[in-house]
């Protein structure tokens, strides 16, 4: 059905359009509020919901409609689905039915995938013709992924610079989950921003002259730059092209940038908010490097193929990898060919070719810009100085928007990475997560440990995806912004209701002043921390949060890695000691804030439950965070987003030469499953168990074992010493340089630019002087000679007239001699 | 054939020809109601603006429906006009339409600075609407005499224009200038223009290739006195269009005209003007080429003019811009950087003749050749059309100021952001886009004319240096213009300087506005625009 595909494309492209566009629109009303209307209106705060909100009915509009035009084919469920919706499963089961008596072959080799028990004779083994291949797909089946272009900006020769769409389920999936997580933080923001409401606002930490300081509150602004926010993020699902990713990815830091830097009075935020810029910019340059290399060699920035004047231009994952998914070396290996669409074994010209070292060089620069974004090992000391911009700004960048762009970004790229960097990917997750959750059992402020549990889950994330669990990695992605996007909106009420304390010391026992709020986060530190009830089961259902669902598939994906590659067995330990460390530092939160009796009676007194414009937000979020991966890998979400995997992903990837590494295949992974999980839950558990036992029963007092590890401690405290490593290894000497740099700028290069300026000034005179001097004297000259013969025309002398008229006789004759010395 | 036959002939001729002929047609006949409306006093009533807008609407409206007249699959690539003095192609509309449209956009400015007065009106408006049908004659000349009477009929009414203003003597100084060396120029180039026809038997510019081809085989040599002879022929008529064009060493009545003649004159005389003479040169440059890349036994000859053009760009570019430096009037400022802008344009020109005319050993291909050289020229187009707004909003401003403050000395706009902010942003926006600043239009044109000069560069060493000095050119450009707005904006406001009050709500704030918006816009949105550019570029070389 090619007509029927194009009409279904070109819908869902106009539902996400609307959805994409309508927070730009917010923004361009709300950033004049401050002029329209008065700073105590929330009218810009309306307007913003009213543009997300519709935004996310436009995203589940387009979600719903693109499953109900392909029958729901991507969630055929591999085994019965025993969760709601029971028309929607029958449905299901009837089309699979179909599905399975119109291919009988194709069907069966789905539920061998999906059968647990189903004895796996050896890792990496091809399962197959698993069928993800476009051409190859079953006729009825629409195509995974649309694309389209919206407008090209220009094309210069063979540049051609647009602005391009491309939608599969991932891109459906992130634009409902952004567009939900935004709305309920925008709505939350509303309560949570609610004291910029006012012509004076006192910053208390602040310090003038004359005390505090004082400045019109700033409530429309906020908005607006939350609207552009969403936009930026929006379009960089959107994107249908490399660069159009690119200026998205610098809208989105932009945006963080004004975020966090909202109180700009204080040091600290602009500090931070300078951090966070150009933090990102060390990754932009490797990400602006890897473009440069991809654009050399594959002459085009757009993902997928494009039909111009009925000739196929191939997109960048179609000229890399075939319907298979594999790459094409050469004899020697030193490069892979790349299919530009011509039929290169006619002799029409040759195929072009990429050396291997620069696909390697590019997919490092392009991780390197995720890296940066996603603050992984090592520029991840941004993120946690980012907690100085609002709360909810704080849930938005660590949820749905800035840190989910790297990850996100890696998936999309992820056909472009080779093993090698698919290994780098993973290394860089390992080390994050675990460095970050060290650093999070020892922070006191209860957003600090939120900002580093974000790092060390995004690093989670990365090492799904490196180690080949491309659904594992996002099923994390959008799982951790709804458990996460809720804990710091959670935390946000705690700041709200105990006016702006935010270290846990302080706290204790506030459970019974705001019981909402802390029952919501219990669901969030479950769900992060992956508990669940083992043996039991509902409906068919392990009684389980999301976390657990999308952990225990990285976890699964990392072990199998593990065992096929023995040398990397780290890849498996880290991942497996972290999840019990989270689930140590996150019930000490709990514990800290929530449980116990209150340590300063002060905060205590005066804390209270927040309005419901904060708590409806937290209960919905925590609904999702519990429920949204119900069914775990046969769950809906995973099934979802896994209908836009990469070609080839599925089968996994026999260790070869270059690289000598193994993916494990899908198959191989599921043989694992259990096993992980077990493991994974039994380390929560303790990790949970430990923390009960330090903070909620008191049986040990923390306060000792510091001062047994002091020096751990010191080490932890210290964020590993990062800051003050980069500060002895990039700041200093940077100083030092640029204080070289500048005496010699001062001495040398002001010198040398005087001089040319003032060389300049003086051409540029001497020019003057050449046309009033030189060329008006040789005139002059010749115009005397002139003027003896013809003096009566004296009369009509008008200075320089008769100099300009010699002049075009002059400049004849020049340059017909310059032209004779030259032709000569 | 007898001469019934002869005559019937020619009625048949001129019968098809006139309704393409008709946007000319239409500003004739505005002219002829003109001078009625002066004989016949009718302008007291009825002001001579109104009729030349009316005249001007209709001209630029049938211009502009003869788009319809060219689709991608036709075959007929041009059609000859009056038995071969005019061509009609998609060349000659996209002009049409410019200068129509250009014409247009001077008349509203001339209605709203009032700078001729209600008696005078009828004339003046005879004379913008006679030099824009010279214009128009320019860029669809077929034919050496047509080349000749088009550009004389251009040139006089101007002479007219820049000595506009009676009272002043400045004004009649430089129109008195500008009439004896145009009158110059234009005997050099008719000297060129009978060398040519003399040598080649006709003067037909379609015939005139084909006779060259026949020449060369006969005359290859540079030695040959013959071949000396015709490039002495070639040069004095690119000196008839380098006047025009004002490049070095041709430009020495532009500032002295400018500085004379009212601002609208000068944006006028600056963009309709040079638009109609890169038109006419670029004609001239491909009859002498033939359309299709380095296959003419005088390709030598033609690469020689290429760079020899590149070098004139550059040496006019630099000049252009190295003597603004130390002007203190806005218009003579804007002279300068009149003729530094014809030298950027000027590159695309000697960028397209190296590119066709250089030697085909490289083994690069004929088709590719031609591509190259179609972005030349869609480059030039899209310049100058970013020039038409970019340097009308200039003048304009300078006409707007001038009615207020009665001063045209750079001195007198200290503080101008503080009296009229609309003003000075337009200023801002529009001097940055002749830098050729992202994100505006100036920047794109300039990127599409260097990158038809880097191609060339790569098949002949001199383009480099054209292309290096261009890249240069574009910083010290920012100097002067910078200047202008260092006073705009940071010089305070004198004490009791005159008020200049031009608000947003007002005649002249909308017109400005509507002069700038299009220069972000052409900066913005490329494609529009150059897609149309390229079409038209194409459509040169097909057949």
């Amino acid at each position: 059905m090619p007509s029927d595909a194009t009409q279904l494309g070109q819908t869902l492209s106009t539902l996400l359009t609307i959805a994409w566009l309508l927070p730009l629109a917010g923004f361009a009303i709300e950033i004049f509020g401050g002029f329209w209307g008065t700073r105590q209106s929330k009218a810009a705060a309306y307007i913003a919901v009213a543009c997300i909100g519709t935004a996310f009915l436009c995203s589940v509009g387009a979600l719903l409609y693109w499953g109900d035009q392909t029958d729901w084919a991507a969630l055929q469920p591999h085994h019965g689905s025993g969760h709601g919706e029971a028309g929607q499963a029958e449905g299901d089961a009837r089309a699979a039915a179909e599905h399975a008596a119109a291919h009988p072959s194709h069907a069966g080799e789905e539920v061998d995938v999906a059968d647990h028990a189903q004895p796996v004779s050896g890792a990496g083994i091809p399962a197959g013709a698993w069928e993800h291949n476009l051409a190859n797909a079953p006729e009825h089946a629409a195509p995974k992924s649309f694309s389209g272009t919206f407008y090209v900006l220009a094309g210069f020769g063979s540049l051609r610079v647009a602005i391009d769409w491309y939608i599969d389920s991932l891109t459906l999936v992130m634009f409902t989950m952004v567009t939900l997580v935004a709305s309920l933080i925008h709505l939350f923001a509303i309560g949570y921003m609610s004291d910029e409401l006012t012509d004076d606002h006192e910053d208390h930490q602040v310090q003038t002259a004359h005390g505090h300081l004082h400045r019109p509150g700033r409530f429309s602004r906020f908005f607006a730059f939350l609207s552009l926010f969403s936009f930026s993020m929006l379009g960089l699902v959107l994107a249908g092209n490399v660069f159009m990713v690119f200026v998205f990815w610098e809208l989105v830091g932009v945006c963080s940038y004004f975020l966090i830097g909202f109180y700009v009075e204080r040091k600290s935020a602009s500090n931070a908010a300078n951090k966070a810029f150009i933090m990102n910019r060390v990754g932009d340059f490797g990400f602006l490097i890897g473009l440069m290399i991809l654009w050399t060699y594959f002459g085009t920035f757009q993902f997928a193929n494009r039909v111009e004047d009925g000739v196929v231009m191939p997109g960048l994952f179609d000229m890399l990898r075939d319907g298979d998914g594999n790459m094409h070396l050469s004899d020697s290996g030193a490069t892979v060919l790349l299919d530009d669409g011509s039929d290169a074994a006619a002799g029409i010209h040759e195929a072009p070719t990429i050396p291997y070292f620069l696909l390697v060089a590019a997919g490092l620069g392009i991780f390197a810009g995720c890296v940066g974004k996603s603050a992984q090992f090592p520029l991840q000391t941004w993120l946690p100085d980012a907690m100085e911009g609002p709360t909810p700004v704080s849930a938005l960048v660590h949820s749905a928007t800035m840190v989910a762009a790297g990850v996100y970004l890696t998936g999309r790229f992820y056909p472009m990475f080779t093993p090698e960097v698919l290994l780098t990917i993973a290394y860089i997750g390992c080390i994050t997560l675990f460095l970050a959750a060290t650093i999070a059992v020892v922070a006191t402020d209860i957003k600090r440990v939120l900002a580093y549990s974000t790092i060390s889950q995004l690093g989670y994330m990365m090492l799904g995806l490196g180690v080949g669990g491309w659904g594992a990695g996002l099923f994390h992605l959008i799982t951790h912004a709804f458990f996460k996007s809720l804990m710091f909106l959670a935390s946000g009420s705690v700041i709200y209701g105990c006016h702006h304390v935010q270290e846990m010391p302080r706290m204790g026992g506030l459970w019974r002043k705001m019981p909402i709020t802390a029952f919501t986060m219990l669901v969030g530190v479950i769900a992060i921390a992956g508990l669940a009830i083992p043996g039991i089961s509902i409906f068919g259902e392990k009684i389980a949060f999301s976390g657990y669902h999308s952990k225990d598939a990285i976890v699964a994906t990392a072990m199998t890695f593990a065992d096929l590659n023995r040398t990397h067995f780290l890849l498996f330990y880290a991942p497996l000691i972290g999840a019990g460390i989270t689930s140590f530092y996150m019930f000490r939160l709990w514990f800290l804030t929530f449980a116990g009796k209150p340590r300063d009676q002060h905060v205590y007194d005066h804390a209270h439950e927040s309005p419901r414009v904060m708590t409806v937000p937290l209960i919905v979020l925590s609904m999702f965070a519990a429920f949204v991966a119900v069914g775990g890998e046969e769950g809906k979400l995973f099934l979802l987003l896994t209908n836009s995997e990469p070609a080839g992903v599925a089968n996994g990837l026999v260790a070869s030469s270059p690289s000598n590494l193994a993916l494990p295949s899908h198959e191989a992974v599921h043989a694992r499953h259990a096993l992980a999980g077990t493991f994974a839950l039994v380390v929560a558990a303790l990790g949970a168990l430990v923390a009960c036992v330090f903070y909620g029963l008191r049986l040990v007092n923390p306060a000792e074992v510091q001062r047994q590890f002091a020096s751990l401690h010191t080490f932890l405290i210290e964020k590993w010493w990062f800051d003050e490593l980069y500060d002895m290894m990039f700041v200093r000497p940077v100083h030092v340089v640029a204080k070289w740099c500048s005496a010699c700028d001062k001495y040398v290069f002001d010198g040398i630019l005087h001089g040319l300026a003032k060389g300049t000034v003086l051409v540029a005179h001497w020019d003057r002087m050449f046309d009033e001097q030189i060329v008006d004297g040789l005139v002059n000259w010749v115009g005397r000679v002139t003027y003896g013969t013809g003096s009566l025309l004296r009369l009509l002398q008008t200075g320089r007239l008769r100099q300009y008229v010699m002049f075009i006789v002059v400049g004849v004759v020049g340059i017909w001699v310059i032209v004779q010395i030259f032709a000569s | 054939m007898n001469f019934a036959e002869l005559i019937e002939r020619l009625t048949e001729n001129t019968q098809n020809s006139l309704p393409l002929f008709s946007p000319e047609l239409c500003l004739v006949v505005t002219i002829v109601a003109l001078l009625f409306v002066r004989l016949l006093g009718i302008d007291r009533h009825l002001p001579g603006s109104i009729v030349a807008i009316i005249g001007t609407v209709a001209g630029l409206a049938l211009a502009a429906l003869q788009w319809r007249d060219f689709h991608a699959d036709d075959t007929v690539t041009s059609v000859p006009l009056f038995t071969g003095l005019l061509v009609y192609d998609p060349f000659t509309v996209f002009f049409r339409v410019f200068l129509l449209l250009f014409l247009l956009f001077v008349e509203y400015l001339t209605m709203i600075s009032g700078i001729p007065d209600q008696e005078d009106a009828p004339d003046f408006y005879v004379l913008l609407l006679g030099s824009t049908l010279g214009m128009s004659l320019m860029v669809s000349a077929n034919h050496l005499l047509m080349v000749f009477l088009a550009v004389e009929m251009t040139s006089v009414p101007s002479y007219a224009m820049v000595g506009f203003l009676k009272g002043r003597r400045l004004s009649s100084e430089a129109s008195l200038k500008y009439v004896v060396y145009g009158a110059g120029a234009a005997g050099v180039m008719l000297y060129g223009i009978s060398l040519l026809a003399g040598l080649l038997g006709t003067a037909h510019l379609p015939a005139m290739g084909a006779a060259l081809v026949e020449f060369g085989r006969q005359h290859s040599s540079f030695g040959d006195p013959a071949v000396r002879t015709l490039a002495f022929g070639i040069l004095m008529v690119l000196v008839g269009v380098a006047f025009k064009l004002s490049a070095f060493p041709f430009h020495f009545w532009c500032p002295d005209a400018f500085e004379g003649a009212p601002a609208e004159v000068g944006g006028f005389l600056s963009v309709a003007s040079k638009g109609a003479a890169f038109a006419l040169l670029v004609r001239f440059c491909l009859a002498l080429v033939g359309k299709t890349a380095g296959d003419s036994p005088l390709s030598h000859l033609y690469l020689n003019v290429g760079v020899g053009l590149g070098v004139m760009a550059a040496v006019t570019t630099t000049f252009g811009n190295l003597a603004a430096y130390t002007q203190k009037n806005i218009k003579r400022l804007m002279a300068y950087s009149t003729i530094a802008h014809a030298g950027y344009m000027l590159m695309a020109v000697a960028a397209m003749m190296v590119i066709l005319n250089a030697p085909a050993g490289d083994g690069t291909l004929v088709t590719a050749r031609t591509a190259s050289a179609v972005s030349c020229i869609q480059g030039l187009l899209y310049y100058l059309v970013v020039y038409f707004f970019m340097n009308l909003s200039v003048f304009a401003i300078v006409a707007l100021v001038r009615n207020q403050t009665y001063s045209e000395e750079i001195a007198d706009y200290a503080g101008l952001v503080k009296q009229s902010p609309l003003l000075a942003v337009c200023l801002l926006v529009s001097m940055f886009s002749l830098v050729g600043m992202p994100p505006m239009g100036g920047f794109v044109g300039k990127f599409m004319v260097f990158y038809g000069v880097l191609e060339a560069a790569q098949l002949h060493p001199v383009m480099w240096v054209v292309f290096v000095v261009g890249l240069l050119n574009t910083a010290f450009s920012l100097f002067y213009y910078l200047r202008v707005l260092r006073n705009v904006f940071i010089s305070p406001l004198p004490e009791g300087a005159r008020p200049v009050d031009v608000p947003l709500a007002s005649d002249g704030g909308r017109y400005i506005l509507f002069l700038t918006l299009p220069v972000l816009v052409l900066g913005i949105f490329v494609d529009p625009i150059s897609g149309v550019a390229r079409d038209v570029a194409t459509w040169l070389f097909r057949g």
